[in-house]
């Protein structure tokens, strides 16, 4: 029953971010970044900004804009998932089941995906906007803290030979980072910077369907991906207690 | 181009591949990552399932 | 809960508390391994800053790195403390010793982590003086003076005490020192870009000072309380493993 579901979310997930993408693309308007003054009018479906004193003045497209409509939600869902990670951890920490462990770390796992895909997003959206590959403020640097967290993880849990010990101190370290990452992004916000807090104003309808369908996509998406991982996970028990149970 | 809608359309020319760059990164991982999990889902499932007949056949 | 007769429960935990404390000032005294080690530590450190610092020509005012290179310097030098203190324990079976006996859990935290903020504080205390007479010769302070031991003390509550508990962890791995970098300055970053704001705004002073120094006091105190309690949560299960 539960690989049904989860069949029908990756799918369901599928559809809804290439709806996302399809109405990003060509539906959705493209905002203004900025104006820029040229010497001429000239017959665009750009408005006219205003007469300025040198030329005329008009709104600059961005079309950079349009990777947010995916980058936001990758994002947010690895957060969503890392939150299974601290989830696992303290049901392990209160349980000692093994299970807890192999579920918070598949769940790891999958953030490490959505983060990293987060990163590679971002920085080109960076590059996009702001004409600069890297850019110390707080989303990123939150970002590439938590890229870091993550890591980490799995460095500990390489590090560790002995089962039990190595799950506790993963969930250990998994609920401290779990907590790290929101203190992170709040307080690379409220640091006095130099650096330009990029913000998001709102958004007109069609781009909030294709932002929230991609939201909802990806979230499926990610769920299904760890829903399957789990999977795997236990069809290898089984299959390492069959193989013992034939040499027995 | 006319020039002058260069200079509007600045900042779009400049960005397409990028966008291009992400979108398609992005597609190609997910695919990729979850064409690897099912691959080694069904090659899983069918070592299962030879293993469980020959544990049938054992007991 | 160890039974005592007529003494309460609290009065127990504190005198346990006091009794594993006392070990360690007792040990350091006797040896004065930690504070040497990483002050001698915080010192090649400052070395290393003038070689960093000896291309940046005269007009550069050291001051506005000042905060940033000092709290890097704890930072690693923190590591190298919170390292040993907790390898000691290890080595000498002293850890095992602890659990045996009938001491609370979070009492052997709360005693190891002052104990390593107690050594923190020192080496840092040590070192301000110095990195003045070496880089800031000629230039003043700014800003008020108590606020740079106000944000010493803060900052090191925090790195002393979710430090013990990841030691505690990496001390049990084969990467020991390279996996307590790994976990400590990912998690320490909130913390460090705090205190190294605040630090700025006392040393250089001007009229935003206070403000920005308030500031990054209220982070570094949201900080301490919710990581200071969580790693309070989670050193019985570890230190159980």
């Amino acid at each position: 029953m539960k690989n049904r579901v989860t069949g029908v979310l990756l799918v369901l997930g599928g559809v809804l971010t290439t709806v996302s993408f399809i109405v990003a693309f060509f539906v959705a308007g493209v905002p203004d970044f900025g104006t820029v003054t040229v010497a001429n009018e000239v017959q665009t479906e750009r408005s006219l900004i205003e007469i300025a004193a040198e030329g005329f003045k008009y709104g600059r497209p961005d079309w950079g804009q349009k990777i947010f409509y995916f980058h936001v939600p990758v994002a947010l869902s690895s957060f969503l998932v890392f939150i299974f990670t601290a989830y696992y951890g303290a049901r392990f920490l209160l349980s000692k089941n093994r299970e807890f462990d192999t579920k918070a770390r598949i769940a790891t796992e999958v953030t490490l995906v959505f983060v990293v895909l987060t990163m590679i997003t971002g920085v080109l959206w960076t590059k996009a906007a702001w004409d600069v590959w890297w850019e110390w403020e707080p989303r990123l640097t939150t970002y590439f803290i938590m890229t870091l967290l993550v890591i980490a993880y799995f460095v500990l849990r390489n590090s560790i030979d002995d089962e039990e010990r190595r799950a506790t101190y993963a969930a250990a370290f998994g609920i401290l980072a779990f907590v790290d990452a929101p203190i992170s992004f709040a307080i690379t916000r409220l640091i006095p910077s130099t650096h330009p807090v990029i913000e998001r104003g709102g958004l007109e309808t069609p781009m909030l369907l294709s932002f929230l369908c991609g939201l909802f996509g990806m979230l499926m998406i990610g769920y299904a991906v760890y829903q399957v991982r789990v999977r795997e996970e236990m069809l290898k028990e089984r299959l390492e207690s069959l193989k013992a149970s034939l040499e027995g | 181009m006319d020039p002058t809608l260069q200079e509007i359309y600045s900042l779009v020319l400049k960005q397409w591949p990028l966008v291009a760059g992400a979108y398609s990164i992005l597609w190609v991982a997910l695919i990729v990552y979850i064409g690897m999990i099912m691959a080694r889902l069904g090659r899983l499932e069918k070592e299962i399932q030879v293993l469980s007949e020959a544990v049938e056949r054992r007991g | 809960m160890a039974v005592t007769g007529g003494t309460s429960g609290r009065a127990m935990s504190w005198r346990q508390f006091r009794a594993i404390l006392r070990k360690d000032i007792v040990m350091e005294l006797r040896t004065k391994e930690m504070v040497t080690s990483m002050g001698l530590y915080a010192l090649l450190t400052m070395v290393i800053y003038q070689v960093a610092l000896s291309q940046s020509g005269t007009a550069f005012d050291p001051r506005l790195i000042a905060a940033g290179l000092l709290w890097l310097a704890f930072v690693f030098t923190s590591m190298l403390g919170l390292n040993r203190s907790l390898v000691h324990e290890k080595d000498q079976g002293c850890l095992e010793a602890l659990l045996l006996s009938p001491v609370d859990r979070p009492v052997i935290f709360f005693a190891k982590a002052t104990g390593n903020f107690i050594f923190l504080l020192i080496v840092e205390v040590l070192t301000i003086p110095v990195f003045g007479f070496l880089f800031l010769q000629g230039r003043g302070f700014g800003g008020q003076f108590w606020m740079i031991p106000a944000v010493l003390t803060a900052a090191s509550l925090g790195i002393a005490g979710v430090g013990t508990l990841l030691a505690t962890m990496s001390v049990n791995t084969t990467g020991k020192d390279f996996v307590l970098a790994v976990l400590f300055i990912p998690l320490m970053y909130p913390l460090l870009l705090a205190a190294v704001s605040a630090t700025t705004a006392a040393v250089l002073g001007g009229p935003d000072a206070a403000a920005g120094f308030w500031a990054g006091m209220r982070m570094i105190g949201a900080y301490d309380a919710i990581m200071l309690l969580v790693a309070y949560g989670l050193y019985e299960f570890i230190i159980g493993a």
